[in-house]
């Protein structure tokens, strides 16, 4: 662990909700779907919390982003608690922590531009668009990927992938430290996803994002995380560097579902890229055209 | 395209043909700026007892593909070509002959169990239901044991029992093991299953994937897996079809399509799938461009 504070910190956290029909009697035991968690985000890493449906990972991302208040435990951002912040601190803390969510047409209004779309959280903060609504979104926009002369297209006119880019657009209009990704690339399809994957990267690379990935899909979490942890019933399991996580697991659990996931067989894989090396050969000896050498596997 | 394995157009004519095989499918809608083919020209064959995956992403046709061979295309929408299931060709055959072979000899799975179950009725009525729907002379008691035989054949435990429960108290694997279970209670020759663990968590997925590879192996019942999960058709099915906008990319054997993939756009699909057991530096996406959902004449 690293000297330096975390951006964020976590610790025991529970959320309890009461459950089911005893209603205002309220003698039912509530239902805990968040345990004792305790997490970190450092700068520059992203966590992944991983779960199948109902481990708590999603009510944890609500928990960090404080779109939820928990029933007992606490939060801390660079150091300072914000556990109870109100007013201006909420304030600040909604500015560092961004959220990304999974269906970007249902939280994007399809009736609104680009433009107004990326601003709205300055807006609704009050504070001032730096350099103008316009050269600050078409800005935006070049940075995830997108044309920045569509910046008056509404949303409904952007397929899924460019949706969720405008998404991230949005999210980076406030200058956060901490971008908490629900099931951002989730609802995409893999050549799209790839894309954003990259794109996210890109941009933690650039920026030193914090990442809090939460995801049910573990070939997904490989190819980004720093460090996992994992999440069932509530609590997390395991959790450790990435590569030791999915190369050397210790929780029977995080055993079962690294097993559940279908693959592809590695062997076609080795395979397919010794066919495409030897494609590749080939097209290179007849650009260069001189020789015909046949280079095949 | 490129076809990698048995050229279809050989089709023997007798009772020992494959059990379905289509060819030069093409569905069709009017739309306001014209008919709009959402599949073009596809061919494909399924032997008893053989898996066969339609993968493709959004807007690929291959939903749209299994509404046309069941006769369930919404309105508007036109097949041609030609569906011969088991000898019998199934486009422009009459509603209530389709009828019999849905459901009786074709059984059809989708994504969401829970939208295909009706609330209000236990889950053992509605495997009867249907069962009584499609045989004729059968008892309701009879029925009943049917429903209960099928829920035990998908490993449902204590199935005498959970026969009088409603959907809402099945979690959503156990709900998708009772619309297999009505599938099966029909003991079809051919099952159409529609994306059916994309809504379900990875271990159940697993244990579904098994169960439809138990019963192909047990029945001898013909596959169709549609799906976008490369990585899922690559363990369950032995040939696929690669769609794109409609069009076929690719069709082959899975293993001839994964090591040595001879459309372009395939290699590109497959280079973008993550790999759980290989974390690489940058995902190679080389622009993969969908075009607009059949919105862009073609």
């Amino acid at each position: 662990m690293s000297t330096q504070a975390p951006l964020f910190r976590g610790t025991n956290l529970v959320k309890e909700f009461s459950s089911g029909s005893s209603g205002l009697l309220g003698r039912a035991k509530p239902f805990r779907a968040v345990d004792d968690v305790s997490l970190e985000v450092h700068r520059g890493e992203t966590l992944a919390v991983v779960g199948e449906s109902g481990s708590g990972k999603s009510t944890t991302a609500r928990l960090v982003a404080r779109l939820m208040d928990p029933t007992s435990g606490t939060l801390e951002f660079e150091g300072t608690d914000v556990t109870h912040a109100k007013g201006a601190a909420l304030r600040d803390f909604r500015a560092a922590v961004q959220v990304i969510f999974q269906d970007p047409y249902s939280s994007l209004n399809p009736k609104h531009t680009v433009e107004r779309l990326v601003t709205a959280p300055l807006v609704y903060q009050g504070r001032k668009i730096p350099g103008g609504a316009r050269a600050f979104t078409r800005e935006l926009m070049e940075r995830v990927g997108l044309n920045p002369l569509h910046s008056e297209r509404y949303a409904s006119q952007f397929s899924g992938g460019q949706a969720q880019r405008i998404g991230i657009a949005r999210a980076l209009a406030v200058g956060p430290k901490l971008i908490i990704c629900d099931e951002a690339v989730s609802a995409l399809d893999v050549s799209v996803q790839a894309q954003v994957i990259n794109l996210l990267r890109d941009l933690q690379a650039d920026e030193g994002f914090g990442y809090l990935f939460i995801a049910h899909d573990l070939a997904v979490v490989r190819q980004i995380a720093t460090r996992v942890a994992v999440m069932s019933q509530g609590a997390i399991v395991e959790t450790g560097p990435r590569d030791e996580v999915f190369e050397r697991p210790e929780h029977e659990y995080t055993k079962t579902l690294l097993q559940a996931v279908p693959r592809i067989n590695p062997e076609w894989d080795r395979r397919r890229k010794k066919a495409e090396a030897a494609r590749a050969g080939k097209e290179a000896d007849a650009a260069t055209a001189a020789d015909t050498t046949e280079a095949s596997a | 395209m490129s076809e990698s394995t048995s050229t279809p157009g050989a089709v023997s004519g007798e009772g020992s043909g494959p059990l379905l095989s289509v060819r030069d499918l093409t569905v069709s809608f009017r739309t306001a700026q014209g008919p709009t083919s959402v599949v073009k020209n596809l061919e494909f064959d399924v032997p008893r007892g053989g898996a066969l995956g339609i993968v493709g992403e959004s807007g690929s046709g291959k939903s749209m593909t299994s509404l046309a061979i069941l006769g369930l295309l919404p309105k508007g929408g036109t097949a041609t070509g030609s569906v011969r299931f088991d000898g019998a060709e199934l486009i422009g055959m009459s509603e209530r002959e389709k009828r019999r072979v849905r459901g009786d000899r074709i059984a059809m799975i989708f994504q969401d169990p829970l939208s295909s179950l009706n609330p209000y009725y236990k889950v053992g009525t509605q495997i009867a239901e249907a069962y009584l729907s499609h045989r004729s002379g059968v008892s309701r008691k009879q029925a009943r044991t049917v429903a209960i035989e099928a829920m035990e054949r998908v490993h449902i435990r204590d199935a005498a029992r959970r026969v009088d429960h409603y959907p809402h108290q099945f979690s959503g694997g156990m709900r998708q093991r009772i619309m297999i279970a009505m599938a099966l209670s029909m003991e079809p020759d051919l099952i159409i299953a529609d994306e059916p663990t994309t809504a379900l968590d990875v271990t159940v997925q697993a244990q579904i994937l098994d169960l439809l590879d138990e019963i192909r192996t047990e029945t001898g019942a013909g596959l169709i897996l549609i799906t976008h999960d490369l990585a899922v058709v690559s363990e369950v099915t032995d040939q696929i079809v690669v769609m794109r906008a409609g069009e076929t990319v690719e069709r082959g054997a899975v293993e001839q399509v994964f090591s040595d993939p001879q459309a372009d756009y395939t290699r590109r699909l497959l280079d973008a799938v993550p790999r759980i057991d290989d974390a690489i530096g940058v995902l190679r996406t080389t622009a993969i461009t969908v075009p607009d959902n059949g919105r862009s004449a073609r």
